[in-house]
Protein backbone atom coordinates (compact mmCIF):
# COMPACT_ATOMS: atom_id res chain seq x y z
CA UNK A 1 0.00 0.00 0.00
CA UNK A 2 1.58 3.78 -0.80
CA UNK A 3 1.57 6.12 1.48
CA UNK A 4 1.69 9.82 0.91
CA UNK A 5 3.27 11.86 3.75
CA UNK A 6 3.60 15.78 3.94
CA UNK A 7 7.38 16.63 4.69
CA UNK A 8 7.66 20.34 6.45
CA UNK A 9 11.50 22.24 6.92
CA UNK A 10 11.45 25.15 8.61
CA UNK A 11 15.57 27.02 9.57
CA UNK A 12 17.91 29.54 8.69
CA UNK A 13 18.96 28.56 5.16
CA UNK A 14 22.45 27.12 4.08
CA UNK A 15 23.60 25.58 0.78
CA UNK A 16 22.81 22.32 -0.21
CA UNK A 17 19.50 22.13 2.15
CA UNK A 18 17.07 20.74 -0.45
CA UNK A 19 19.73 17.79 -1.66
CA UNK A 20 20.10 17.19 2.18
CA UNK A 21 16.18 15.94 2.47
CA UNK A 22 16.21 14.72 -0.80
CA UNK A 23 18.90 12.41 -0.37
CA UNK A 24 17.38 11.18 2.53
CA UNK A 25 14.27 10.69 0.97
CA UNK A 26 16.25 8.54 -2.00
CA UNK A 27 17.88 6.31 0.56
CA UNK A 28 14.17 4.96 1.88
CA UNK A 29 13.27 4.14 -1.63
CA UNK A 30 10.57 6.94 -1.08
CA UNK A 31 9.62 9.39 -3.83
CA UNK A 32 9.49 13.04 -4.32
CA UNK A 33 5.52 13.56 -5.63
CA UNK A 34 5.93 17.55 -5.22
CA UNK A 35 7.99 19.95 -3.64
CA UNK A 36 8.00 23.74 -3.13
CA UNK A 37 11.11 25.85 -1.46
CA UNK A 38 11.35 29.61 -0.34
CA UNK A 39 13.88 31.83 1.39
CA UNK A 40 12.67 34.87 2.82
CA UNK A 41 14.48 36.84 4.96
CA UNK A 42 17.09 34.21 5.37
CA UNK A 43 14.65 31.77 6.44
CA UNK A 44 14.74 27.99 4.78
CA UNK A 45 10.85 27.07 4.24
CA UNK A 46 10.09 23.98 2.38
CA UNK A 47 7.06 21.37 1.83
CA UNK A 48 7.55 18.19 0.02
CA UNK A 49 4.82 15.60 -1.00
CA UNK A 50 6.64 12.12 -0.27
CA UNK A 51 5.19 9.00 -1.20
CA UNK A 52 6.46 5.23 -0.39
CA UNK A 53 5.08 1.79 -0.40
CA UNK A 54 5.07 0.09 2.65
CA UNK A 55 6.86 -2.51 2.00
CA UNK A 56 9.85 -0.56 1.15
CA UNK A 57 10.25 1.39 4.28
CA UNK A 58 7.90 2.53 7.16
CA UNK A 59 6.78 5.80 8.04
CA UNK A 60 8.66 5.97 11.79
CA UNK A 61 12.21 4.98 10.25
CA UNK A 62 11.21 7.59 7.11
CA UNK A 63 10.28 10.47 9.83
CA UNK A 64 13.18 9.08 12.09
CA UNK A 65 16.05 9.55 9.17
CA UNK A 66 14.74 13.11 8.73
CA UNK A 67 14.54 14.20 11.40
CA UNK A 68 18.00 13.16 12.08
CA UNK A 69 19.00 15.19 8.80
CA UNK A 70 17.31 18.09 10.05
CA UNK A 71 18.94 18.29 13.78
CA UNK A 72 22.63 18.02 11.12
CA UNK A 73 21.76 20.97 9.19
CA UNK A 74 19.83 22.61 11.14
CA UNK A 75 16.25 22.23 9.99
CA UNK A 76 13.02 22.00 12.19
CA UNK A 77 11.54 19.03 9.62
CA UNK A 78 8.06 17.51 10.67
CA UNK A 79 6.32 14.42 9.48
CA UNK A 80 3.28 14.42 9.09
CA UNK A 81 0.41 11.96 7.00
CA UNK A 82 -1.30 13.54 4.28
CA UNK A 83 -4.73 13.00 6.09
CA UNK A 84 -4.38 15.13 8.89
CA UNK A 85 -3.72 17.79 6.04
CA UNK A 86 -6.97 16.73 3.94
CA UNK A 87 -9.29 16.47 7.39
CA UNK A 88 -9.00 19.77 8.14
CA UNK A 89 -8.72 22.16 5.44
CA UNK A 90 -11.30 19.76 2.96
CA UNK A 91 -14.64 18.41 3.88
CA UNK B 1 -4.98 13.24 -4.96
CA UNK B 2 -6.70 16.06 -2.90
CA UNK B 3 -5.20 19.44 -3.10
CA UNK B 4 -3.59 21.17 -0.24
CA UNK B 5 -2.31 24.66 -1.05
CA UNK B 6 1.20 25.64 0.93
CA UNK B 7 -0.45 27.61 3.24
CA UNK B 8 -3.04 25.38 4.88
CA UNK B 9 0.01 23.16 5.09
CA UNK B 10 2.40 26.07 6.83
CA UNK B 11 -1.00 27.06 8.94
CA UNK B 12 -1.64 23.36 10.46
CA UNK B 13 2.46 23.29 10.93
CA UNK B 14 1.96 26.50 13.00
CA UNK B 15 -1.22 25.35 15.11
CA UNK B 16 0.72 22.49 16.91
CA UNK B 17 4.28 24.01 16.68
CA UNK B 18 3.23 27.57 18.04
CA UNK B 19 -0.19 27.99 19.50
CA UNK B 20 -0.21 24.35 21.74
CA UNK B 21 -3.05 22.67 19.64
CA UNK B 22 -3.34 18.90 20.94
CA UNK B 23 -5.90 16.45 21.43
CA UNK B 24 -6.49 16.92 24.72
CA UNK B 25 -7.43 13.54 25.47
CA UNK B 26 -8.44 10.10 24.25
CA UNK B 27 -11.07 8.25 26.61
CA UNK B 28 -12.08 5.36 26.14
CA UNK B 29 -15.19 4.20 27.32
CA UNK B 30 -15.95 0.87 29.32
CA UNK B 31 -19.13 -0.91 30.49
CA UNK B 32 -19.32 -2.68 33.15
CA UNK B 33 -22.71 -4.31 33.46
CA UNK B 34 -21.05 -7.81 33.05
CA UNK B 35 -18.49 -7.72 35.81
CA UNK B 36 -20.84 -7.73 38.70
CA UNK B 37 -20.72 -10.52 41.31
CA UNK B 38 -22.19 -10.97 44.46
CA UNK B 39 -18.89 -11.01 45.58
CA UNK B 40 -17.01 -7.63 45.68
CA UNK B 41 -13.63 -9.33 45.86
CA UNK B 42 -15.23 -11.11 42.78
CA UNK B 43 -16.37 -7.95 40.96
CA UNK B 44 -13.09 -5.95 41.70
CA UNK B 45 -10.52 -8.39 39.74
CA UNK B 46 -13.46 -8.76 37.16
CA UNK B 47 -13.51 -5.15 36.48
CA UNK B 48 -9.38 -4.34 36.62
CA UNK B 49 -9.30 -7.70 34.15
CA UNK B 50 -11.71 -6.13 31.60
CA UNK B 51 -10.25 -2.68 31.87
CA UNK B 52 -6.48 -4.29 31.27
CA UNK B 53 -8.38 -6.42 28.39
CA UNK B 54 -9.97 -3.72 26.81
CA UNK B 55 -7.58 -0.34 27.36
CA UNK B 56 -3.90 -2.05 27.63
CA UNK B 57 -3.43 -0.98 24.28
CA UNK B 58 -4.81 2.51 24.66
CA UNK B 59 -1.52 4.37 25.44
CA UNK B 60 0.65 2.28 22.27
CA UNK B 61 -2.35 3.54 19.99
CA UNK B 62 -2.84 7.00 20.78
CA UNK B 63 1.32 7.03 20.43
CA UNK B 64 1.10 5.26 17.23
CA UNK B 65 -1.44 8.07 16.17
CA UNK B 66 1.20 11.11 17.94
CA UNK B 67 3.55 9.84 15.36
CA UNK B 68 1.17 9.66 12.51
CA UNK B 69 -0.53 12.75 12.01
CA UNK B 70 2.08 14.59 14.12
CA UNK B 71 -0.53 15.96 16.73
CA UNK B 72 0.42 15.43 20.48
CA UNK B 73 -2.35 13.43 22.61
CA UNK B 74 -2.16 14.93 25.86
CA UNK B 75 -3.65 12.42 27.86
CA UNK B 76 -5.02 8.63 27.80
CA UNK B 77 -7.67 7.79 29.88
CA UNK B 78 -10.67 5.45 30.68
CA UNK B 79 -14.33 6.28 31.82
CA UNK B 80 -16.18 3.48 33.53
CA UNK B 81 -20.03 2.56 34.11
CA UNK B 82 -20.64 4.30 37.24
CA UNK B 83 -19.77 1.76 39.94
CA UNK B 84 -23.09 2.35 41.62
CA UNK B 85 -24.32 0.43 39.42
CA UNK B 86 -21.80 -2.45 39.25
CA UNK B 87 -20.80 -3.07 42.82
CA UNK B 88 -24.37 -3.76 44.92
CA UNK B 89 -23.66 -3.25 48.29
CA UNK B 90 -23.95 -0.78 51.23
CA UNK B 91 -20.67 -1.27 53.12
CA UNK B 92 -18.55 1.63 52.10
CA UNK B 93 -15.64 -0.26 52.08
CA UNK B 94 -16.36 -2.08 49.46
CA UNK B 95 -16.41 1.00 47.57
CA UNK B 96 -12.86 1.41 48.91
CA UNK B 97 -11.80 -1.90 47.40
CA UNK B 98 -12.84 -1.29 44.24
CA UNK B 99 -11.22 2.03 43.97
CA UNK B 100 -8.43 0.40 44.60
CA UNK B 101 -8.68 -2.34 41.75
CA UNK B 102 -9.62 0.77 39.37
CA UNK B 103 -6.41 2.63 40.38
CA UNK B 104 -4.79 -0.43 39.77
CA UNK B 105 -5.74 -1.74 36.39
CA UNK B 106 -4.95 2.87 35.24
CA UNK B 107 -1.66 1.99 36.29
CA UNK B 108 -1.12 -0.70 34.46
CA UNK B 109 -2.02 0.39 31.21
CA UNK B 110 -0.33 3.57 31.89
CA UNK B 111 -3.04 6.27 32.24
CA UNK B 112 -3.09 8.52 34.15
CA UNK B 113 -6.95 9.09 35.16
CA UNK B 114 -9.70 6.99 35.39
CA UNK B 115 -13.40 8.11 35.86
CA UNK B 116 -16.33 6.55 36.95
CA UNK B 117 -16.47 6.59 40.54
CA UNK B 118 -19.33 7.62 40.26
CA UNK B 119 -23.49 7.62 41.09
CA UNK B 120 -26.26 9.09 40.36
CA UNK B 121 -28.80 10.57 42.93
CA UNK B 122 -30.27 13.62 41.35
CA UNK B 123 -33.78 11.88 42.93
CA UNK B 124 -32.65 9.99 45.51
CA UNK B 125 -30.03 7.40 46.97
CA UNK B 126 -30.06 3.92 47.24
CA UNK B 127 -27.98 1.94 50.26
CA UNK B 128 -25.49 1.72 47.37
CA UNK B 129 -25.12 5.33 46.48
CA UNK B 130 -24.95 6.27 49.95
CA UNK B 131 -22.25 3.83 50.54
CA UNK B 132 -19.99 4.90 47.57
CA UNK B 133 -20.78 8.50 48.37
CA UNK B 134 -19.29 8.10 52.16
CA UNK B 135 -16.71 5.88 50.37
CA UNK B 136 -15.07 8.85 48.79
CA UNK B 137 -12.85 10.26 50.77
CA UNK B 138 -11.25 7.67 51.61
CA UNK B 139 -11.50 5.85 48.07
CA UNK B 140 -9.83 9.45 46.56
CA UNK B 141 -6.89 9.67 48.75
CA UNK B 142 -5.72 6.10 49.01
CA UNK B 143 -5.58 6.50 45.42
CA UNK B 144 -3.42 8.26 42.76
CA UNK B 145 -5.30 7.60 39.33
CA UNK B 146 -9.20 7.57 40.52
CA UNK B 147 -11.79 10.70 39.85
CA UNK B 148 -15.04 10.59 40.86
CA UNK B 149 -18.47 12.35 40.07
CA UNK B 150 -21.91 12.28 41.48
CA UNK B 151 -25.17 13.97 40.06
CA UNK B 152 -27.34 15.82 42.13
CA UNK B 153 -29.15 17.21 39.85
CA UNK B 154 -31.22 17.70 36.49
CA UNK B 155 -33.71 19.23 34.69
CA UNK B 156 -35.70 16.49 34.79
CA UNK B 157 -35.24 15.74 38.54
CA UNK B 158 -34.65 18.85 40.63
CA UNK B 159 -32.10 19.10 43.24
CA UNK B 160 -31.51 16.92 45.77
CA UNK B 161 -30.25 18.89 48.56
CA UNK B 162 -29.64 16.44 50.53
CA UNK B 163 -26.77 14.65 48.39
CA UNK B 164 -25.55 18.54 47.71
CA UNK B 165 -24.79 18.74 51.46
CA UNK B 166 -23.12 15.18 51.61
CA UNK B 167 -20.63 16.40 48.91
CA UNK B 168 -19.86 19.44 50.90
CA UNK B 169 -19.16 17.10 53.58
CA UNK B 170 -17.04 15.27 51.14
CA UNK B 171 -15.21 17.51 49.60
CA UNK B 172 -14.44 18.55 53.26
CA UNK B 173 -13.21 15.49 54.56
CA UNK B 174 -11.20 14.53 51.36
CA UNK B 175 -9.34 17.83 51.39
CA UNK B 176 -8.45 17.18 54.87
CA UNK B 177 -7.02 13.85 54.10
CA UNK B 178 -5.12 15.26 51.22
CA UNK B 179 -3.27 18.44 52.53
CA UNK B 180 -0.27 17.30 52.13
CA UNK B 181 -0.67 17.47 48.76
CA UNK B 182 -2.29 20.82 49.25
CA UNK B 183 -5.53 18.96 49.41
CA UNK B 184 -5.27 17.69 45.46
CA UNK B 185 -8.07 15.00 45.94
CA UNK B 186 -11.11 17.81 45.89
CA UNK B 187 -9.63 18.60 42.28
CA UNK B 188 -10.35 15.01 41.50
CA UNK B 189 -14.01 14.54 42.58
CA UNK B 190 -17.01 16.80 40.51
CA UNK B 191 -20.71 17.38 41.55
CA UNK B 192 -22.99 17.54 38.44
CA UNK B 193 -26.31 18.51 37.33
CA UNK B 194 -27.23 16.94 34.16
CA UNK B 195 -24.43 14.83 34.05
CA UNK B 196 -23.14 13.69 30.42
CA UNK B 197 -22.93 9.75 29.86
CA UNK B 198 -19.85 10.26 27.31
CA UNK B 199 -18.06 12.96 28.67
CA UNK B 200 -14.21 12.82 27.67
CA UNK B 201 -12.70 15.04 29.92
CA UNK B 202 -11.43 14.49 33.82
CA UNK B 203 -12.83 14.20 36.76
CA UNK B 204 -16.22 14.05 35.43
CA UNK B 205 -15.83 11.40 33.17
CA UNK B 206 -18.11 8.33 33.12
CA UNK B 207 -19.41 5.58 31.17
CA UNK B 208 -23.45 5.97 31.18
CA UNK B 209 -26.02 3.66 30.96
CA UNK B 210 -26.97 4.43 27.09
CA UNK B 211 -23.76 3.54 26.02
CA UNK B 212 -22.01 1.38 24.25
CA UNK B 213 -20.20 -1.94 25.66
CA UNK B 214 -17.05 -0.15 24.65
CA UNK B 215 -16.51 3.62 23.15
CA UNK B 216 -13.69 6.41 21.61
CA UNK B 217 -14.95 9.87 22.85
CA UNK B 218 -12.33 12.70 21.65
CA UNK B 219 -11.61 16.24 23.72
CA UNK B 220 -10.24 18.66 22.04
CA UNK B 221 -8.59 21.40 22.27
CA UNK B 222 -6.67 24.99 21.31
CA UNK B 223 -7.24 27.84 22.69
CA UNK B 224 -4.02 28.98 21.74
CA UNK B 225 -5.02 28.55 18.04
CA UNK B 226 -7.83 30.92 19.02
CA UNK B 227 -6.35 33.28 20.82
CA UNK B 228 -3.75 33.85 18.27
CA UNK B 229 -6.36 34.77 15.44
CA UNK B 230 -8.29 36.73 17.66
CA UNK B 231 -5.08 38.26 18.37
CA UNK B 232 -4.45 38.99 14.92
CA UNK B 233 -8.07 40.69 14.19
CA UNK B 234 -7.85 43.58 16.57
CA UNK B 235 -10.14 45.40 13.28
CA UNK B 236 -12.10 43.23 13.46
CA UNK B 237 -15.99 43.29 14.25
CA UNK B 238 -17.62 41.13 16.19
CA UNK B 239 -19.36 39.60 13.69
CA UNK B 240 -16.25 38.88 11.74
CA UNK B 241 -14.55 38.18 15.13
CA UNK B 242 -17.64 35.26 15.70
CA UNK B 243 -16.92 33.91 11.92
CA UNK B 244 -13.05 33.86 12.37
CA UNK B 245 -13.50 31.71 15.77
CA UNK B 246 -16.02 29.34 13.74
CA UNK B 247 -13.35 28.69 10.72
CA UNK B 248 -10.65 27.59 13.48
CA UNK B 249 -12.80 25.71 15.75
CA UNK B 250 -14.12 23.92 12.16
CA UNK B 251 -10.55 23.05 11.59
CA UNK B 252 -9.45 21.86 15.40
CA UNK B 253 -12.60 20.16 15.45
CA UNK B 254 -11.52 17.87 12.29
CA UNK B 255 -8.12 16.92 13.56
CA UNK B 256 -10.20 15.41 16.56
CA UNK B 257 -12.56 13.51 14.33
CA UNK B 258 -9.24 12.54 12.28
CA UNK B 259 -8.30 10.51 15.48
CA UNK B 260 -11.35 9.87 17.13
CA UNK B 261 -12.12 7.55 13.76
CA UNK B 262 -8.52 5.78 13.52
CA UNK B 263 -8.43 5.35 17.50
CA UNK B 264 -11.80 3.55 17.73
CA UNK B 265 -10.74 1.22 14.94
CA UNK B 266 -7.91 0.33 15.96
CA UNK B 267 -9.16 -0.29 19.16
CA UNK B 268 -11.68 -2.09 17.80
CA UNK B 269 -14.34 -0.14 19.71
CA UNK B 270 -17.63 2.12 18.59
CA UNK B 271 -16.73 6.12 17.58
CA UNK B 272 -18.53 8.26 20.91
CA UNK B 273 -18.07 11.87 20.33
CA UNK B 274 -16.14 14.62 19.87
CA UNK B 275 -16.74 17.25 22.76
CA UNK B 276 -16.10 20.41 21.50
CA UNK B 277 -14.47 22.07 24.08
CA UNK B 278 -11.85 24.50 24.72
CA UNK B 279 -9.68 23.58 27.69
CA UNK B 280 -7.14 25.73 28.85
CA UNK B 281 -3.39 24.45 30.25
CA UNK B 282 -1.93 26.07 32.94
CA UNK B 283 1.14 26.99 29.70
CA UNK B 284 1.27 30.58 28.88
CA UNK B 285 -0.67 30.51 25.46
CA UNK B 286 -3.28 28.07 26.52
CA UNK B 287 -5.65 30.12 28.23
CA UNK B 288 -9.55 31.00 27.95
CA UNK B 289 -8.80 34.32 29.85
CA UNK B 290 -6.01 34.99 27.18
CA UNK B 291 -8.63 34.84 24.40
CA UNK B 292 -11.18 36.71 26.21
CA UNK B 293 -8.44 39.49 26.81
CA UNK B 294 -7.32 39.38 23.38
CA UNK B 295 -10.90 39.87 22.62
CA UNK B 296 -10.83 43.65 23.87
CA UNK B 297 -11.36 43.51 27.77
CA UNK B 298 -8.32 44.67 29.99
CA UNK B 299 -8.26 41.38 31.97
CA UNK B 300 -10.67 38.57 32.49
CA UNK B 301 -13.52 39.44 34.85
CA UNK B 302 -13.74 43.33 33.78
CA UNK B 303 -17.52 44.42 32.56
CA UNK B 304 -18.32 42.46 29.32
CA UNK B 305 -16.32 39.26 29.87
CA UNK B 306 -19.62 37.28 30.26
CA UNK B 307 -21.00 38.72 26.69
CA UNK B 308 -17.16 38.18 25.38
CA UNK B 309 -17.29 34.13 26.94
CA UNK B 310 -21.19 33.46 25.31
CA UNK B 311 -20.19 34.68 22.07
CA UNK B 312 -16.72 32.78 22.19
CA UNK B 313 -18.46 29.87 23.51
CA UNK B 314 -21.30 29.99 20.38
CA UNK B 315 -18.34 30.33 18.34
CA UNK B 316 -16.81 27.34 18.98
CA UNK B 317 -20.15 24.96 19.04
CA UNK B 318 -21.33 26.82 15.90
CA UNK B 319 -17.94 25.63 13.82
CA UNK B 320 -17.26 22.51 15.60
CA UNK B 321 -20.97 21.27 14.41
CA UNK B 322 -20.07 21.85 10.51
CA UNK B 323 -16.87 19.15 11.71
CA UNK B 324 -18.47 16.43 13.08
CA UNK B 325 -21.63 14.72 13.08
CA UNK B 326 -20.98 13.48 16.20
CA UNK B 327 -20.86 16.13 19.12
CA UNK B 328 -21.29 15.15 22.73
CA UNK B 329 -19.40 15.37 26.42
CA UNK B 330 -19.89 18.72 27.83
CA UNK B 331 -18.82 21.05 24.68
CA UNK B 332 -18.02 24.39 25.58
CA UNK B 333 -15.72 26.46 26.75
CA UNK B 334 -14.09 25.76 29.87
CA UNK B 335 -13.05 28.21 32.93
CA UNK B 336 -11.46 26.50 35.63
CA UNK B 337 -9.18 28.94 37.99
CA UNK B 338 -5.87 26.80 38.93
CA UNK B 339 -6.17 25.30 35.22
CA UNK B 340 -5.79 28.47 33.16
CA UNK B 341 -2.67 31.20 34.47
CA UNK B 342 -4.21 34.32 33.39
CA UNK B 343 -7.70 33.61 35.18
CA UNK B 344 -5.62 32.54 38.22
CA UNK B 345 -3.48 35.86 37.50
CA UNK B 346 -6.54 37.79 37.38
CA UNK B 347 -8.82 36.24 40.57
CA UNK B 348 -5.43 36.84 42.86
CA UNK B 349 -5.28 40.85 41.36
CA UNK B 350 -9.34 40.60 42.84
CA UNK B 351 -10.79 41.09 38.87
CA UNK B 352 -12.09 38.09 38.81
CA UNK B 353 -14.79 37.21 41.78
CA UNK B 354 -16.59 34.16 42.33
CA UNK B 355 -20.14 36.20 42.01
CA UNK B 356 -18.19 36.52 38.17
CA UNK B 357 -17.54 33.26 37.60
CA UNK B 358 -20.77 32.03 38.09
CA UNK B 359 -22.20 34.39 35.91
CA UNK B 360 -19.74 33.23 33.77
CA UNK B 361 -20.93 29.43 34.58
CA UNK B 362 -24.44 30.19 32.52
CA UNK B 363 -22.90 30.73 29.35
CA UNK B 364 -20.45 28.32 28.99
CA UNK B 365 -19.03 24.64 30.28
CA UNK B 366 -18.63 23.70 33.00
CA UNK B 367 -19.41 25.37 35.80
CA UNK B 368 -17.47 26.47 39.17
CA UNK B 369 -14.64 24.62 37.97
CA UNK B 370 -10.81 24.43 40.22
CA UNK B 371 -11.85 26.93 42.10
CA UNK B 372 -10.01 27.04 45.43
CA UNK B 373 -11.94 28.13 48.81
CA UNK B 374 -10.76 28.95 52.54
CA UNK B 375 -10.30 25.73 54.32
CA UNK B 376 -12.42 26.85 57.32
CA UNK B 377 -15.27 27.60 54.75
CA UNK B 378 -18.54 26.46 56.91
CA UNK B 379 -20.10 23.08 55.39
CA UNK B 380 -23.76 24.84 54.72
CA UNK B 381 -21.55 27.49 52.63
CA UNK B 382 -19.65 25.39 50.25
CA UNK B 383 -23.49 23.33 50.06
CA UNK B 384 -25.28 26.49 49.15
CA UNK B 385 -22.27 26.87 46.30
CA UNK B 386 -22.85 23.68 45.27
CA UNK B 387 -26.60 24.25 45.11
CA UNK B 388 -26.17 27.99 42.87
CA UNK B 389 -24.57 26.02 40.21
CA UNK B 390 -26.69 23.24 40.32
CA UNK B 391 -29.51 25.95 39.63
CA UNK B 392 -27.74 27.29 36.64
CA UNK B 393 -28.06 23.73 35.05
CA UNK B 394 -31.43 22.97 36.38
CA UNK B 395 -32.80 25.72 34.96
CA UNK B 396 -30.80 26.37 31.69
CA UNK B 397 -31.36 22.29 30.96
CA UNK B 398 -27.59 22.70 30.78
CA UNK B 399 -24.62 20.32 32.31
CA UNK B 400 -23.02 22.55 35.37
CA UNK B 401 -20.15 20.99 37.55
CA UNK B 402 -18.16 22.02 40.58
CA UNK B 403 -15.35 21.18 41.40
CA UNK B 404 -14.43 23.39 44.72
CA UNK B 405 -11.19 22.80 46.88
CA UNK B 406 -11.23 23.75 50.13
CA UNK B 407 -7.78 24.67 51.02
CA UNK B 408 -7.35 23.21 54.49
CA UNK B 409 -5.36 25.83 56.92
CA UNK B 410 -4.99 28.70 54.07
CA UNK B 411 -6.96 31.89 53.84
CA UNK B 412 -8.02 34.02 51.14
CA UNK B 413 -4.95 35.11 49.11
CA UNK B 414 -2.71 32.18 49.36
CA UNK B 415 -1.93 29.92 46.51
CA UNK B 416 -2.39 26.69 46.17
CA UNK B 417 -0.17 24.52 43.96
CA UNK B 418 -2.27 21.39 42.80
CA UNK B 419 0.46 20.58 40.07
CA UNK B 420 0.66 19.29 36.25
CA UNK B 421 -2.44 19.92 34.46
CA UNK B 422 -4.07 21.27 37.24
CA UNK B 423 -2.08 24.26 37.87
CA UNK B 424 -2.09 26.49 40.69
CA UNK B 425 -4.73 29.01 42.04
CA UNK B 426 -5.45 31.50 45.27
CA UNK B 427 -7.43 31.00 47.74
CA UNK B 428 -10.90 33.28 46.87
CA UNK B 429 -13.00 35.03 49.10
CA UNK B 430 -16.44 33.73 49.74
CA UNK B 431 -19.48 35.40 51.23
CA UNK B 432 -19.76 34.65 54.55
CA UNK B 433 -23.31 35.76 54.83
CA UNK B 434 -25.40 32.53 56.59
CA UNK B 435 -27.65 30.27 54.72
CA UNK B 436 -28.10 27.49 57.37
CA UNK B 437 -31.80 27.81 57.45
CA UNK B 438 -32.19 27.28 53.70
CA UNK B 439 -29.60 24.42 53.68
CA UNK B 440 -30.70 22.44 56.40
CA UNK B 441 -34.22 22.66 55.35
CA UNK B 442 -33.34 19.57 53.42
CA UNK B 443 -35.18 17.80 50.48
CA UNK B 444 -35.39 18.05 46.92
CA UNK B 445 -35.78 21.34 45.09
CA UNK B 446 -38.45 20.97 42.46
CA UNK B 447 -38.33 20.10 38.99
CA UNK B 448 -38.77 23.21 37.17
CA UNK B 449 -41.17 23.86 34.71
CA UNK B 450 -38.89 23.56 32.09
CA UNK B 451 -38.50 19.61 32.63
CA UNK B 452 -42.09 18.97 31.26
CA UNK B 453 -41.39 19.73 27.61
CA UNK B 454 -43.65 16.65 26.30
Amino acid sequence: MRTTVIVTALGPDSHGLLAQVAVTVAEHNANIDDVSQTVANGMFTMIMFVSFDQTETTMADLKDALEKTGERVGLQIHVQHENIFKFMHRI
Amino acid sequence: MVFITEQEILETVNMIRSENLDVRAVTMGISLYDCSERDVRRTAERIHAKIVRRAGRLVSVAHEIEEKYGIPIVNRRVSLTPIAHVVGSDDPAAYVEVAHALDAAAEEIGIDFVGGFSCMVQKGMTRGDTALIEAIPEAISSTRRVCSSVNVASTRAGINMDAVVRMADVLLAVSKMTVADDCIGAAKIVTFCNVPEDNPFMAGALHGSGEPEVSINVAISGPGVVRNVVEHHPEASLIELADLIKRTTFKITRVGELVAREASQMLDAQMGIIDLSLAPTPAVGDSIAEILESMGLEQVGAPGTTAALAMLNDAVKKGGTMATSSTGGLSGAFIPVSEDAAMAKAAADGVLSIEKLEAMTAVCSLGLDMIVVPGDIPRNALAGMIADVMAIGMINSKTTGARLIPAHGKKVGEWVTLGGLFGEAPVMSVSRAGNDAFVERGGRIPAPLQSLTN
